[in-house]
């Protein structure tokens, strides 16, 4: 492998950990939050991509137009299953959220295929030629997904800890019993959580789909990687959750010369394992994970 | 009476702990729970403030039947709770501890009033609540408690997790709540020292209340020496 | 008709067989298998590799449950250092490498061409169109084997032992006994069920390909047990009959349905599936036949 090949592999890595990072910060609030891993997460992404490429077919051409409609209809499905299935759900033990969580992930995606079909789908974008410099390329259409990734990340983190409501979050996160007896109300903030996860769901899927193309699949084959990213980071970490990302894109990358590919999904696998065995609590994480 | 608290009853994870627990704070009271270990202090003051899941009985608040409200409402309607561990948010710095408080009237005015109340949180505001020592917490979450501008605040053992030279401290805050209007049900395993800063007391053991009036008559009351023999100090 | 009868009796009898084994896990001792398709792949994988191979069936069956447990083994000494839900999530995980392999490593298992031309069982007896039944009453015996030792795991000391490991851990560490090791071994167990019952399917379908493998299958398996009813040794033959009646009546309600294309079909069950995980969740956590608990 030579130098150039390496710094294609480490860009390439660094812009697809950039996208995991946002169904990982999304795993990432609801666990620290609703203390439950949402299997949903994809499959809210790959509806919204959906909605995206819906609002290009009706006649709206932008992209951006686009993208706020999937991040409109992400936030939307989000806070449904939160309203129906696991506001009914919480006090319960974590695994009946989860279990659920598989429904509502089977649900909505039946739901999709079932009006829009099997077929693949792809966003309607000027086409364009990568830069080259001298061996190491780069397509313009990666640099703004990344760029945005990093604007979204940049404004959660914003909301995290500059707003009252990012603050109760965080609050409740770290102490549920104690965020009750200080007065916090968590159906209101349960809700924004909702909207944001929905919203960081629907921005990632949208840029996968920007990136590849839609498929019915696109999400759920992309909840091990956001798992494996999480867990890297430790649980409830969101800084974690985008570190560990970015580290998991790049090992993947990394390590197509190698393994191919197609085994990127074992690659995620195994990092998650060797986590889970040598630093459960991931690099960021505290210690909530083992018993 | 400011709280009533009628014939309580509680269990935690199935097992009975509470059996019919009847006692009453009056407005400007400070009023003591003690007992030994396992007697059902904690789980009374989590009874009162609404935490705990399985209760009987009636607890009345200001008029206010309290029973059923979840602990949200209860504090809305002027309780406040100091918990006895993980009393702050140790992720949120010292800081967001006092400003994540909702419905806080004039919020700002209040907090800077509180950290001059309390000094020493003063110079750490950015710190994370994690940094700070066992002492520091207890005052922040003092600071926090009374931010909503409670009648009442229930203290969960606000000396257990302390430095012996700091416990005398703590209950020298407590002293002066009563001026500002705020009544105190304090559970405490250190009996003695509770009492001596309290109007009246109630003894309990094994879910009951086994001695109750007031404080300097508890004090005196050898039945009381003998229920705490060798758990006092 | 009968021939009909016969052939979902045999795919419901197989499915009994995951569920009676994810039940042991996961209605006994709590452990969350998200995997279950992966053991189930790897039993049918095995013992159709070695009967193509030239072994005979009883050994290659017994080789599928073995190899289905030991790859457990791993599996269930990581769960011990997890906590419910991520053993969830390494074992959705895991399935998934699974399928993928499956579909990577064509050397082995000709990809996503699939393995045609499974010996059936019986087929060297001569018999004809009474193998059919003679796997029927097989697998029959097997489930009665399964439930008969589950039944016999949950009497004995052992079993008192398991179900105290999912009430209460510190309390079964505190009689002296290591839950630890318990739980791993019921792990094991349940896995070479699900491989059984792969060796199982190998050999009456005659045909493998990764897309019979995906994690639509495992949650076929937990639904069959929340309706049982988690931790019922009956709730596994209520719940898998009723999950056939399911999947039958579906493919059924097609013929009636003519508009309705196999595609649709697909996505209207995958549809229920989800609504069932998610109503039973909320509404009837014991299952249909109320609790034992």
């Amino acid at each position: 492998m030579t130098l150039v090949d390496l710094c294609n592999l480490l860009i390439n890595g660094t812009i697809e950990g950039l996208l995991i990072a946002l169904p990982a910060l999304a795993l990432t609030l609801v666990m620290g939050v609703a203390r439950f891993p949402n299997a949903a997460t994809g499959d809210y992404m790959t509806v919204a991509a959906y909605a995206g490429i819906g609002v290009q077919a009706w006649g709206a051409a932008s992209i951006f137009l686009a993208g706020l409609g999937a991040i409109a209809a992400g936030a939307a499905i989000s806070i449904i299953f939160y309203l129906w299935v696991f506001r009914a759900l919480r006090g319960r033990a974590p695994v009946a959220s989860l279990v659920a969580s598989i429904g509502v992930a089977f649900f909505a995606r039946s739901m999709l295929t079932l009006f829009v079909g099997h077929d693949q789908q792809t966003f309607n974008l000027p086409l364009v030629r990568a830069w080259n410099f001298g061996g190491v390329r780069l397509l313009p259409t990666d640099l703004y997904v990344a760029a945005l990734a990093l604007i979204a990340m940049a404004l959660l983190f914003a909301l995290l800890h500059l707003t009252p409501i990012g603050r109760q979050m965080r609050a409740i996160a770290d102490n549920p019993d104690l965020a009750r007896a200080c007065g916090i109300r968590s159906g209101r903030v349960l809700l924004s959580l909702w909207a944001v996860v929905g919203a960081l769901c629907a921005l990632g899927g949208m840029m996968f789909g920007v990136k590849a193309v839609v498929s019915p699949e696109l999400g759920w084959e992309l909840l091990i990687p956001a798992f494996a990213a999480m867990i890297l980071g430790g649980i409830g970490s969101p800084i974690g959750a985008v570190v560990g990302a970015v580290l998991l894109g790049i090992a993947s990358e990394l390590s197509v010369p190698f393994v191919g590919p197609s085994y990127k999904i074992a690659v995620a696998f195994l990092l998650l394992l060797l986590v889970l065995l040598l630093r459960p609590r991931g690099l960021f994480g505290k210690a909530i994970l083992s018993r | 009476m400011l709280l009533e608290v009628n014939d309580v009853r509680g269990s935690y994870g199935g097992t009975d702990i509470l059996h019919g627990v009847t006692l009453n704070v009056g407005n400007r009271e400070i009023v003591t729970i003690a007992g030994t270990n396992g007697a059902g202090k904690s789980t009374l003051a989590k009874a009162v403030i609404g935490l705990l899941p399985q209760v009987s009985g009636r607890i009345e608040f200001a008029g206010r039947d309290l029973t059923g409200l979840p602990v949200e409402d209860r504090i809305a309607a002027g309780l406040a709770y100091v918990p006895q561990v993980a009393n702050v948010f140790l992720s949120l710095t010292v800081l967001e501890n006092l400003k994540v408080v909702p419905n806080v009237r004039d919020a700002t005015t209040r907090i800077a009033r509180q950290l001059d109340a309390f000094p020493a949180l003063k110079p750490r505001l950015r710190q994370r609540a994690a940094t700070l020592s066992g002492g520091e917490r207890q005052m922040l979450a003092f600071a926090r408690a009374l931010l909503t501008q409670p009648t009442l605040v229930v203290l969960d053992e606000p000396t257990a997790a302390l430095a012996p030279s700091l416990v005398q401290q703590v209950f020298d805050l407590v002293i002066q709540l009563p001026a500002q209007d705020v009544a105190v049900l304090m559970v405490e395993q250190r009996a003695r020292q509770a009492l001596a800063i309290s109007d009246r007391g109630y003894i309990l053991d094994q879910g009951r209340v086994v001695l109750a009036g007031p404080a300097t008559g508890l004090l005196a009351d050898d039945r009381m020496a003998k229920l705490y023999l060798g758990s006092e100090h | 008709m009968i021939a009909y009868l016969i052939a979902v009796g045999i795919i419901a009898l197989i499915y009994m067989l995951l569920t009676i084994g994810l039940n042991l896990q996961y209605g006994y001792t709590g452990l969350i298998n998200f995997g279950v398709v992966a053991f189930f792949a790897i039993g049918a994988y095995t013992s159709a590799l070695l009967t193509l191979g030239g072994w005979p069936l009883v050994p290659a069956f017994v080789v599928a449950i073995i190899v289905a447990a030991i790859v457990a083994y791993p599996i269930g000494l990581l769960s011990l250092r997890l906590s419910d839900d991520y053993l969830a999530v390494v074992t959705l995980g895991f399935s998934e490498v699974v399928r993928l392999a499956i579909q990577q490593e064509r050397w082995l298992t000709h990809g996503v061409q699939g393995l045609p031309g499974i010996p059936r069982m019986f087929l060297s007896l001569g018999i004809g169109d009474y193998a059919e039944l003679a796997t029927l009453a097989v697998l029959v015996l097997c489930n009665l084997a399964a439930i008969g030792l589950m039944l016999h795991l949950v009497r004995s000391p052992y079993g008192r032992l398991i179900q105290a490991i999912r009430d209460d851990e510190v309390a079964v560490e505190a009689i002296g006994k290591d839950p630890r090791r318990l739980k791993v071994q019921v792990f094991m167990l349940g896995s070479g069920l699900a491989g059984l019952a792969g060796a199982f399917y190998a050999h009456f379908i005659t045909y493998l390909s990764p897309d019979q493998f995906l994690p639509l299958v495992t949650f076929y398996v937990w639904i069959a047990m929340i309706i049982g009813g988690t931790g019922r040794t009956t709730g596994a033959v209520a719940g898998s009959l009723i999950l056939m009646v399911f999947l039958e009546g579906s493919r059924f309600a097609r013929d009636w349905i003519p508009s309705v294309s196999e595609v649709q079909m697909a996505s209207v069950r995958l549809a229920l599936v989800g609504l069932a995980l998610i109503l039973f969740t909320i509404y009837r956590p014991q299952g249909m036949m109320g609790s034992r608990r």
